[in-house]
């Protein structure tokens, strides 16, 4: 087949044909492949018409092969991808994407190619794919789902093909607020933009077309006597140049949300390559809160759906006048027009003014008539009313529109009487307007049905948000340039409190036109089958038989039918089908429009990119990283990381050839036997002061604290008010009232807002500051027999003697030139000191006790070395012993709560029957019977192992590591009434059919009279 | 205590060619956090004597004379800046002036750090990183404003306009990811002028 | 996404911004009698919500601002937020009166002579 090419030439249009292209400038680009060329200001979708290319992909289901139907957002047929490799993007409409120097693009959902298709053979089979077709295939056998359906679903879901890496381009979003948002740039927006922007109002008007101005040069009509588009150009320009407005074409409004949060999806530079090259984002996501949203998003025409009516060549009136006028491209050679309206006798006209024959307006209204028809008849075109096309006929497999037959048509819906063949290669279909409603519904906005336009309006709406234009239903320019002002003029002063004087509408008109008939199907009149389909649902190959057939199995929700047969489900949400499928169930089912309801509508309007919701999130952006004042020096250390919420901290330090394990045991080792360093800096660290500091550490811990002398410190737990524990830590007395708390790393931020939630909410005559000072510290842990001396070598006026400085103890002071506070407590049961230090000289104090300590073997030690010496003693950690659900009473750590305080958080709760009862789970330790046997974490015990599943669990490991020290696997684990089971050996079934037995024993395993801290 | 020893969060970072702004990290500036309650006259008077001057009490608002400037955080709360090599002082002078009054004050000098932006795009790039439109009325000179950044809290601080200098301080563990956040998003070529006098679109 | 104004400082922000706590007005009974607590009393304050569907009274907090926390009067199913007042008050009367009926029972029941704080 020759592709003929379908540009009109300039001469004898007056220039009303081609107004976007230059067609100074040709520009170059590659479709499937192969290299054509187009004009600056073409879309891909024109640019292929004027090189004559009218299938540009094939359907989803019978892989027919398809052409453009709509242009710009509305398109459903031309999904295209565009770019190769990392830059390749699916699913775009081949109406919107511009073409510039080096586009490559190609068709999607056909292999081997577009021009001849494989996956055909489905359409051959087509009975085989009645709707419902995938609930009623892939049902049985059971063992087919996942080795034979699911590759075939899979294979035959898909939608277009992924980049193959990173994409190399950034994206980024943007937040502001606004007075008035207009959505929409078409005479509507524009008016509404200029009035509320007359009461000074920031104001944001968005269109999604590279070009503002809506259908305002295909529409017809005058706006202060002169063209639209004269008014149009002048408007768009005063208002981007005032600076209170902000115009932004290539921007789709995606969707609204409560309190007026809109979402906008501008593309940037994708259109340009020189614009993405100087640094501008690819795309931009606005997330804006507008004062007032004004919806002018105009009106979406829907076809007729007749048979065989998805042929390439089949086209939406709108379509066909707006290629011609923008691109001066038409989808062939003669044209036949079928309406039920008078807009689309515009096209017929326009296409002769072109030069491009129209075989016949086919309209069923019987007795057409109107300023329009009149001047189609005028210009000679032939006219057929009371008509509709009831076949098609085509060559090369569908590709190539012959000739379509007409039969007379009455209002009941039937087809009948003598057929006319007219022979076109285009037919130009127009079935009435669907006000683009979607925004208005994201936000809970409900609908009215408008018997006049045959299709849902919006009903007011609760949120600051109105529709204007054709959004609204209103279609004349008077009407509609009368509402936008008043629109506009109301939202702005509402927004500002402005008391400007309303800014005049101009006048406006346009051709009056007659009523519409509602016609949502024209029959065939050849056998109802598969070689006569009627398509309603292009993008998902739904057709009329399809839903009628859902009716038929009593799917009577307009919500069933939507999922049952997949209408309205693909990516253009059933632009141009949601309607129309209501319609055909209104006929099927004999219930009126209004009472079938819509189906919901959703955000996105229209689909945008991943990469503008990833933003500026990716990369070394994706996630925080936080980072103590030693993050460059574990770094170099070669330490591997452990995330800790969003901290980083040193899990250990493996050395040469080491592994993680042998790193691990050696870090021990050095604080059991030398001394080791440890980065505890991301402990939460809370100061607390006023009059009421004590009574309120008393409220908040399980165990009292006001006693404690200045000095002194305490090791505390705290419950929730369930009388779960949630955090622990050592608090301690920096001076009369004032306190020093520390938390655990993850808690840090949630404790201090803790405090803060119980101050403000419910002890509110309590007199407490607190602040926290987390960050303001690097703190260190110098632990093991060796760091007394090692500190003892600093200079400054810290007395480290065990009298001095006993356990527990703490004091302030100043060492190596810098102010610390000296803690001296211990988390590994050794000889153990915290050092804090303001963080800004972190980094130098450590690097002199590294010096300190050289000649004592000093190593720094990770998380995990921490962990283990911490279980060696038996030390709870929270997260580890508790997960929620574990009282300190569970964990054995009765001598931290109070009897005597009259109440603190979760006293309470420890007396309900649940927590009180005998049967709770209890903490122990275990010995494998086995000493290299090392349980793996969270392993459940069983009362006993059995084949039968679900075995009685009766307890799970909690914590459980390789003992260096001991030479020996331990573990501690939460077992019910496991304190009575002290001696007993329990078991665990573990991966592969194992199964390992362990000894309860005491938690502490090591130095359980705790002498080597008290040194 | 030794100078020499300080190492800020970002010591290591210098803003990359070709940015619309100009960054840096300030690094000679102390911070300290003050908690009292401003229906105490006393403790609004002693605060007073001690840093010489009120303390706002107006949300959001700042005061300053000479090197010390007040920010006000919260109704009982305020960030006071100062020379660094002055706090060791300040702290102590507001100390011995708040003896026995109910008020709490730290030094946060190295809690956080503190990230100067000047420029024309300073305002529309914090913008692509948090929800507060910047050029709106309400952030002239003086204004503090806490915040979520990105995924971080943080506070701004308008110290001056034409051109404009903000202040953007975030707790110093997340002093690399407010960089590279702010590196990533003030590009040249990346500007979105908002709401500034345009040229006219294209239409149909 | 709501947009809520911090009645302490203030700042209208994103809802991002500031964190929920939550139904607002529950009496904690240990603080004012720690010891004559019944467990179905205990029970009702850990676990019993009123979560009407129509306007509502919750506990917000000021979390990237002020950190202060406050009342919210919203209603659950248009999101309209209708005002706020600070953390130990009671409703206002016309807040109130737009309230779910659950809340004024709530009200009633607290206007009783036991009831010594106003901000339960
Ligand atoms: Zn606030």
């Amino acid at each position: 087949m020759s592709n003929k090419p379908y540009r009109v030439p300039t001469a004898g249009t007056g220039g009303t044909v081609g107004r976007v292209i230059d067609r100074s400038q040709m520009i170059d680009f590659q479709w499937n492949g192969r290299k054509y060329a187009g004009y600056e200001g073409d879309t891909l979708a024109s640019a292929l018409f004027a090189n004559g290319i009218r299938v540009v992909g094939r359907s989803f289901k019978y892989h027919r092969p398809r052409g453009v139907l709509g242009f710009g957002s509305n398109e459903p047929n031309a999904l295209v991808g565009v770019g190769s490799g990392n830059r390749q993007e699916p699913n775009l409409r081949a109406t919107q994407v511009e073409l510039h120097a080096g586009l490559t693009a190609s068709a999607q959902n056909a292999w081997p190619s577009v021009e001849f298709d494989v996956g055909q053979v489905n359409s051959l089979a087509s009975r085989l794919f009645p709707s419902g077709f995938y609930y009623k295939t892939f049902m049985w056998p059971q063992s087919f789902w996942k080795s034979v359906y699911e590759p075939i679903i899979r294979r035959a879901a898909g939608l277009g093909v992924a980049p193959e890496g990173p994409d190399p381009d950034t994206y980024e979003q943007f937040n502001c607020h606004c007075d008035v948002l207009v959505v929409g740039g078409g005479a509507a927006g524009l008016a509404a933009a200029e009035a509320a922007s007359a009461n000074g109002a920031r104001v944001i008007i968005a269109d999604e077309n590279p070009q503002f101005g809506g259908i305002s040069d295909i529409a017809g009509g005058t706006i202060g006597g002169e063209a639209q588009s004269k008014w149009i150009a002048a408007t768009a320009a005063s208002l981007a140049k005032s600076g209170n407005v902000h115009v932004m074409n290539r921007t789709t409004v995606v969707g609204h949300y409560h309190h007026n949060y809109v979402m906008m999806f501008e593309r940037v530079a994708e259109h340009d390559p020189n614009l993405l090259s100087s640094g501008a984002p690819r795309h931009r996501l606005w997330k804006v809160r507008a004062k007032q949203v004004i919806i002018a998003s105009g009106a979406i025409e829907r076809p007729i759906p007749f048979a065989n009516n998805d042929r390439p060549g089949v086209m939406l009136s709108t379509s066909v006048r707006a290629h011609l006028a923008r691109y001066g491209v038409t989808p062939g050679y003669r044209g036949v027009v079928f309406t039920n309206n008078d807009d689309a006798y515009r096209t017929a006209t326009d296409l002769l003014a072109a030069g491009v024959p129209v075989g016949r307006i086919i309209d069923v209204r019987a007795e057409p008539s109107g300023p329009l028809i009149e001047a189609a008849k005028s210009a000679g075109i032939e006219i057929s009313a009371g008509s509709a096309i009831c076949g098609l006929n085509a060559k090369s497999g569908g590709k190539h529109i012959t000739s379509v037959k007409m039969a007379p048509y009455s209002t009941s819906g039937r087809v009948s009487g003598a057929e006319e063949e007219i022979a076109c290669d285009f037919v130009a279909v127009s079935g009435g307007w669907n006000p683009v409603v979607h925004l208005h519904c994201h936000n809970g906005g409900k609908l009215d049905f408008d018997q006049k336009l045959q299709s849902f309006v919006p009903k007011p709406h609760a949120d600051p948000v109105v529709t204007i234009g054709a959004a609204n239903g209103t279609f004349g320019l008077g009407d509609l340039m009368t509402e936008a002002y008043a629109a506009g003029d109301k939202a702005g002063k509402a927004a500002t409190g402005s008391k400007a004087a309303k800014a005049a509408a101009p006048k406006a008109a346009s051709e009056t036109e007659g009523n519409l008939e509602a016609i949502w199907f024209a029959p065939a009149t050849g056998k109802y089958n598969e070689g006569n389909k009627h398509f309603i649902d292009y993008q998902n190959d739904v057709t009329a038989a399809d839903l009628e057939l859902a009716q038929r199995e009593g799917y009577e929700s307009v919500e069933h039918t939507k999922r049952y047969t997949t209408l309205g489900m693909a990516t253009d949400q059933g632009k141009t089908s949601n309607i129309i499928g209501l319609g055909v169930l209104s006929g099927s089912t004999g219930k009126p429009i209004p009472e079938i309801g819509t189906t919901t509508f959703r955000p996105p309007y229209t689909p945008f990119s991943f990469g503008s919701i990833a933003g500026t999130q990716v990369g070394k952006l994706f996630h925080v990283v936080r980072r103590t004042a030693l993050f460059d020096w574990h770094a170099e250390a070669g330490a591997t990381w452990e995330p800790i919420g969003d901290w980083r901290r040193a899990y250990c330090y493996p050395k040469g050839e080491e592994d993680k394990h042998a790193a691990i045991n050696r870090e021990i080792l050095t604080v059991r036997n030398k001394v080791g360093l440890l980065d505890a800096s991301t402990l939460g660290k809370i100061e607390i002061k006023g009059p009421d500091a004590g009574a309120l550490l008393d409220r908040v811990y399980t165990n009292k604290f006001s006693t404690l002398k200045p000095g002194r410190g305490r090791y505390g737990l705290m419950m929730n008010e369930m009388g779960f524990l949630f955090d622990d830590g050592v608090t301690v007395c920096l001076g009369e009232n004032h306190y020093l708390m520390h938390t655990t790393s993850g808690g840090a931020e949630r404790i201090v807002e803790w405090l803060e939630e119980w101050l403000q909410t419910e002890w509110t005559d309590m007199k407490v500051f607190v602040t926290a000072v987390t960050e303001q510290w690097s703190q260190y842990g110098v632990a093991g027999p060796k760091a007394r001396a090692l500190l003892e070598k600093l200079e400054g006026d810290v007395d480290f003697g065990a009298d001095a400085l006993s356990f527990m103890g703490m004091t302030e002071g100043t060492l190596a030139g810098t102010r610390v506070r000296v803690f001296r407590i211990s988390f590994s049961g050794e000889l153990s000191y915290e050092i804090a230090v303001p963080s800004h000289n972190g980094r130098a104090f450590w690097e002199k006790l590294l010096e300190a300590g050289e000649e004592f073997g000093v190593e720094p030690y990770g998380t995990e070395a921490l962990h283990v010496l911490r279980a060696e003693k038996g030390f709870i950690a929270i997260g580890d012993e508790t997960d929620g659900t574990v009282t300190p009473l569970d964990l054995g750590l009765n001598w931290a709560v109070s009897k005597k305080k009259a109440d603190y958080l979760g006293k309470r709760a420890l007396d309900l029957p649940h927590l009180a009862a005998e049967n709770r789970k209890e903490l122990v330790g275990l010995l494998t019977e086995d000493p290299n046997e090392v349980l793996p974490d969270g392993a459940y015990a069983v009362s006993e192992v059995s084949e039968k599943l679900p075995m009685d669990m009766i307890g799970q490991v909690t914590s459980t590591y390789w003992s260096p020290t001991l030479n020996r696997s331990i573990a501690m684990a939460l077992v019910k009434q496991g304190r009575a089971k002290m001696g007993q050996k329990i078991t665990f079934p573990v991966a592969d059919g194992k199964v390992v037995r362990a000894e309860i024993v005491d938690p502490v395993f090591y130095d359980k009279e705790g002498e080597r801290q008290n040194v | 205590m030794s100078e020499a020893l300080i190492i800020t969060p970002l010591y290591d970072r210098e803003a990359p060619g070709g940015l619309a702004i100009i960054m840096t990290e300030v690094v000679d500036l102390g911070m300290i956090d003050l908690r009292g309650l401003p229906k105490d006259k006393k403790f609004m008077d002693a605060a007073k004597a001690a840093l010489g001057i009120a303390l706002p009490t107006a949300p959001r608002t700042s005061a300053g004379m000479g090197d010390i400037v007040c920010l006000w955080m919260s109704p009982d709360q305020w960030l006071i800046t100062c020379p660094r090599k002055a706090v060791g002082g300040l702290l102590a002078k507001l100390n011995a002036s708040l003896e026995g009054i109910f008020s709490l004050a730290v030094d946060m000098s190295d809690a956080r750090t503190i990230i100067r932006l000047e420029g024309d795009r300073v305002r529309e790039t914090l913008m692509k990183g948090s929800s507060i439109d910047f050029t709106q009325s309400g952030y002239e000179a003086g204004t503090v404003r806490r915040m979520l950044f990105g995924e971080i809290a943080a506070m701004v601080h308008v110290v001056s306009e034409k051109p404009d200098v903000f202040h953007l301080m975030v707790f110093r563990s997340y002093a690399h990811h407010a960089w590279d956040w702010i590196e990533a998003t003030a590009m040249k070529g990346s500007e979105v002028e908002f709401l500034s006098s345009a040229e006219a679109p294209p239409v149909v | 996404m709501l947009v809520i104004t911090c009645p302490v400082c203030g700042v209208e922000g994103e809802e991002a911004d500031f964190h929920c706590g939550g139904e607002g007005h529950i009496a904690r009974p240990a603080t004012e009698n720690p010891d004559g607590i019944s467990d179905d009393a205990q029970r009702d304050y850990m676990f019993m919500r009123k979560n009407p569907k129509g306007v509502h009274f919750e506990r917000w907090r000021c979390d990237r601002g002020c950190g202060k926390w406050f009342h919210a009067c919203r209603d659950t199913v248009s999101m309209q937020i209708f005002g706020y007042y600070g953390i130990t008050q009671r409703p206002p009367a016309a807040l109130l009166k737009k309230a779910d009926p659950l809340w004024q029972a709530h009200f009633e029941a607290a206007k009783k002579p036991s009831a010594k704080k106003a901000k339960s």
